[in-house]
């Protein structure tokens, strides 16, 4: 990188962290604090959860980026992952009254295992398989808990209620950081350059000593336990789940686009992505027509998104790229006939 | 000398098909051995076994006192079998310095070697074989003769006790080429031994003192390159039958 | 027995509705390499065109099922030509999401334009069968089993009859060398889309004559679609009227076990399908990849 992209990027950074100081402090102040400030959303119901679903959507996508960026396997099932463990703490919260900070560790864990035990087959799958199969293993997962009745079948799990929007966004804002920091330390260490080599060659991968099974299925069970985390906090903070609700086959797809649209591979990449995408879904969620329209807004978003920028907004920021007539020319040409 | 890679037996079927079928030879240590023979000989699908690629039918391969069949590639790497591809399989995304760092960072037995140890040591290795200057550049704005050696590169990095070769001349330009005997020279004189296909007889003649010949998927000859090369059968199955008995009454 | 007969005969039936959403679909797949995720908004495109022709005009849905495949037909060659061929070159992430993409444009303006209401096509031989010996068999799935039998052959025999049908065993073969040959490549692209599409179409035509139709059910479609031709593996047009059948007699004969019942029907058709998969990757009767498409 050269040194002006090196400043940039810092620079960057450090509004950043600076605004996310801000928006993580924010909550704290008092109403009248806030309101002097002129931000009298800071204590609105709508805000903290439009700012908690952010934060869960940058685990989400931070998380896919694990294997799907880095490593280069289109999983497009990790919903799963997700919904397992949202049923996971529901499960210890309400039948077993197990105190929730106890089951939400649980979470991580049982959709890790869950991940390892479906990745040792799958992951041997290539391309279109692969994606299909854990397509179809989301798919499937939430069908079966929909039909098991200790897991409340139909009916779904309802939790004792928590009233507390602090604690909730907090703890999906930390979970957040977590997934970003764990993706940051990934691609600096031994471990994140030997899932770039899979996704770049699998073949020379293996022959240059990488124990390429290992190193996916960690990949897979990581991204797992990132999902399977914030499911677990989803299902307190919601109170109640259902097959519908944690295991929604939109969000396999809007995790994917949140990493591609900020830039995936990149630790900054899926964060990016997932604050501008679901800000703007956010900002168009109203009901009625306004809303189909909307969802055609966003797949004209989806087309255009992946012709023209296939790189991702970051790539502008590093000041390598930038956005051009000639850049959206070269991004056809690579890649059209 | 002592024998460093003994291959005994191997066969390889591919859906009813065998490409390779009962391979014997053995490659002493520190030698440099020619792996050659026509088009569809099998001798691709030969480093292929060894690397770990594909899994032997039958037969054993033993390095130093380790059988190396059944064992994943990563393990057959680690216990110092280096390799190329003849179709160069670099990291696209990555430096040359990283790509070369690759190969030290996991080809190794027993040891982590760090992100940072494993680039400096790249560094090194890159210097030796002539692309220390393009270090920092991305693979992918390397040349094709540059794109080879970095593929050297990349398996040197592992230091391996057997390197394989896979037409790595092929390609090139005669100065380039002598230029790539020359590094082969150095590495086998650090006491790497190199087992290597190629066509171009001046590199073989050049750099070999044996040779082994596939054919069909046999070993056909294998002896001294200059009394292999001489062989009849060699040329014959070379250059068809009618060629080499010009050749013979020639 | 006749519990069993019944239950085969409709499970075969259903199959044959399978077979038809996937014919379409598969062909995509096997010769431009893109698991298309418009297929299943296409075939609601059919659908929907069959139903308003029928509703509107009063056209027979069988006669529908023709201006459904013309119409398809320039819809598919125009979506392939001016979007997907964009990324036709891209990693498979890539065709993915453009294609979800453009599924969820066409599913959102239908729901604009036809609102999210069920509709159902039912002409005056609706309900009425055939019967022998307890077991029925309903006329309207008996037309569509053949048509989408009829339809499978007529595109093998495209395909293997035809100079177009040759450029495309060509492209699917090797896209360089068929370029090599003179082929030309976007335009063979396109037409393979725009055949895929067609197929979609009468597909479409048929379900809406069976099934209610709503602008949500595309996902449905697709995923039906994924599994039929991973069941029966790529490549082939017979492998695809296999897996199409297999899954319908799976689909129906889950159904009618009290023990696991009608809310399995998605987990038994994935578990399936991935057990395929883990097993035999290239499917039932599937080829190895890199080869032409044919019977």
């Amino acid at each position: 990188m050269s040194e002006r992209a090196g400043l940039i990027r810092r620079v960057l950074l450090g509004v950043a962290a600076a605004i996310l100081t801000v928006v993580m402090v924010m909550p704290l102040t008092s109403t009248e604090t806030a309101q002097s400030w002129g931000l009298p959303l800071m204590t609105d119901k709508l805000w903290f959860r439009v700012a908690t679903t952010v934060a869960m959507f940058v685990v989400l996508s931070s998380a896919w980026n694990i294997i799907g960026g880095m490593t280069g396997y289109a999983a497009f099932g990790n919903v799963a992952f997700f919904g397992v463990g949202a049923y996971s703490t529901a499960f210890l919260v309400a039948n077993l009254h197990v105190p929730f900070a106890i089951a939400l560790l649980a979470a991580p864990g049982v959709a890790a295992l869950f991940a390892i035990a479906i990745g040792l087959p799958l992951l041997r799958l290539r391309g279109h398989y692969f994606a299909i199969a854990t397509l179809g293993v989301s798919v499937a997962v939430a069908e079966v808990v929909n039909n098991v009745e200790p897991l409340g079948g139909s009916n779904g799990i309802f939790l004792p209620i928590v009233r507390s929007d602090l604690l909730f966004f907090y703890l999906m804002a930390a979970t957040a950081i977590l997934a970003v920091a764990v993706s940051w330390l990934v691609l600096r260490t031994r471990f994140g350059y030997g899932l770039l080599a899979i996704r770049e060659n699998e073949e020379a991968a293996a022959v240059i000593g990488i124990n390429t099974t290992f190193y996916k299925v960690s990949a897979f069970a990581l991204a797992a336990a990132l999902t399977g985390l914030a499911g677990g906090v989803f299902a307190q903070w919601n109170v109640f789940i259902n097959a519908e609700n944690v295991f929604p086959v939109d969000y396999n797809v809007q995790m994917i686009l949140m990493a591609v649209l900020g830039g995936s591979g990149t630790a900054l990449g899926p964060v990016i992505g997932a604050v501008t995408l679901e800000a703007l879904i956010q900002a168009f969620a109203s009901g009625g027509e306004f809303a189909v329209w909307s969802q055609v807004g966003l797949g004209i978003l989806l087309a255009t998104t992946v012709i023209f920028v296939p790189r991702g907004i970051l790539d502008f920021f590093g000041g390598q790229s930038r956005l051009t007539v000639q850049y959206l020319r070269n991004s056809l040409r690579r890649t059209g006939v | 000398m002592s024998t460093q890679l003994a291959l005994a037996g191997v066969t390889k079927n591919f859906g009813g098909v065998a490409a390779l079928s009962d391979v014997s030879f053995d490659v002493q240590a520190g030698e440099i051995l020619g792996l050659i023979g026509p088009n569809g000989a099998g001798k691709t699908t030969l480093l292929n076994c060894i690397s770990g690629v594909y899994r032997l039918d039958a037969g054993t391969i033993t390095l130093a006192d380790q059988e190396l069949q059944g064992r994943p590639a990563f393990q057959i790497a680690r216990l110092g079998i280096g390799r190329t591809f003849q179709v160069v399989k670099p990291f696209p995304s990555m430096t040359v310095r990283q790509n070369a760092a690759m190969g030290a960072m996991f080809g190794r037995e027993g040891k982590r070697t760090p992100p940072k140890q494993a680039m400096e040591e790249a560094d090194a290795v890159l210097a030796d074989i002539g692309l220390g200057k393009r270090a920092d550049v991305l693979v992918t704005s390397l040349t094709i003769p540059e794109r080879k050696r970095l593929e050297v590169a990349r398996a040197l990095a592992m230091r391996p006790i057997v390197l394989l070769l896979d037409e790595v001349m092929a390609g090139l330009t005669p100065n380039e080429v002598d230029e790539a005997l020359e590094v082969i020279r150095e590495v086998n004189g650090r006491g790497v031994t190199i087992v290597l296909i190629e066509h171009v007889m001046r590199v073989v003649v050049g750099v070999c003192q044996r040779a082994v010949v596939l054919h069909q998927g046999r070993v056909l000859v294998q002896g001294a390159t200059a009394e292999v090369l001489e062989d009849d059968r060699v040329i014959e199955a070379y250059l068809g039958e009618r060629y080499a008995k010009a050749h013979r009454r020639g | 027995m006749s519990g069993l007969v019944q239950q085969l005969v409709l499970g075969l039936l259903l199959g044959g509705v399978y077979t038809g959403i996937a014919l379409g679909f598969g062909l995509v797949w096997g010769v431009l390499n893109i698991v298309n995720l418009t297929h299943g908004a296409l075939v609601l495109c059919g659908a929907y065109l069959t139903w308003w022709l029928f509703s509107s005009f009063g056209i027979d849905p069988f006669l529908g099922l023709l201006p459904a495949a013309g119409v398809l037909f320039v819809i598919g060659y125009a979506l392939q030509r001016l979007v997907i061929n964009r990324v036709i070159r891209a990693p498979l992430l890539f065709t993915f999401l453009l294609t979800f993409g453009v599924n969820l444009v066409i599913v959102n303006l239908l729901l604009l334009i036809f609102k999210a209401d069920f509709r159902s096509v039912t002409p005056h031989y609706a309900g009425s069968g055939l019967e022998a010996g307890g077991v029925t068999v309903p006329y309207i799935r008996l037309a569509a089993l053949s048509i989408s039998l009829l339809l499978a052959v007529g595109l093998a025999a495209v395909l293997n009859r035809t100079r177009v049908g040759a450029a495309i065993q060509a492209v699917a073969a090797d896209r360089e060398a068929a370029q090599l040959v003179g082929v030309d490549l976007a335009h063979t692209y396109a037409l393979t889309f725009a055949i895929g599409a067609a197929c979609a179409g009468v597909a479409g035509g048929l379900i809406s004559m069976i099934q209610s139709i709503t602008p949500g059910s595309s996902g449905q479609y697709t995923l039906t679609a994924f599994v039929v031709v991973i069941l029966g593996g790529l490549g082939r047009v017979s492998a695809t009227v296999v897996g199409g059948l297999i899954f319908g007699l799976v689909e129906i004969f889950a159904q009618s076990n009290s023990h696991i019942g009608a809310g399995y029907s998605n987990a038994i058709a994935f578990g399936l399908m991935v057990i395929v998969v883990s097993i035999r990757p290239r499917g039932l009767m599937g080829r190895l990849s890199g080869t032409a498409p044919g019977v």
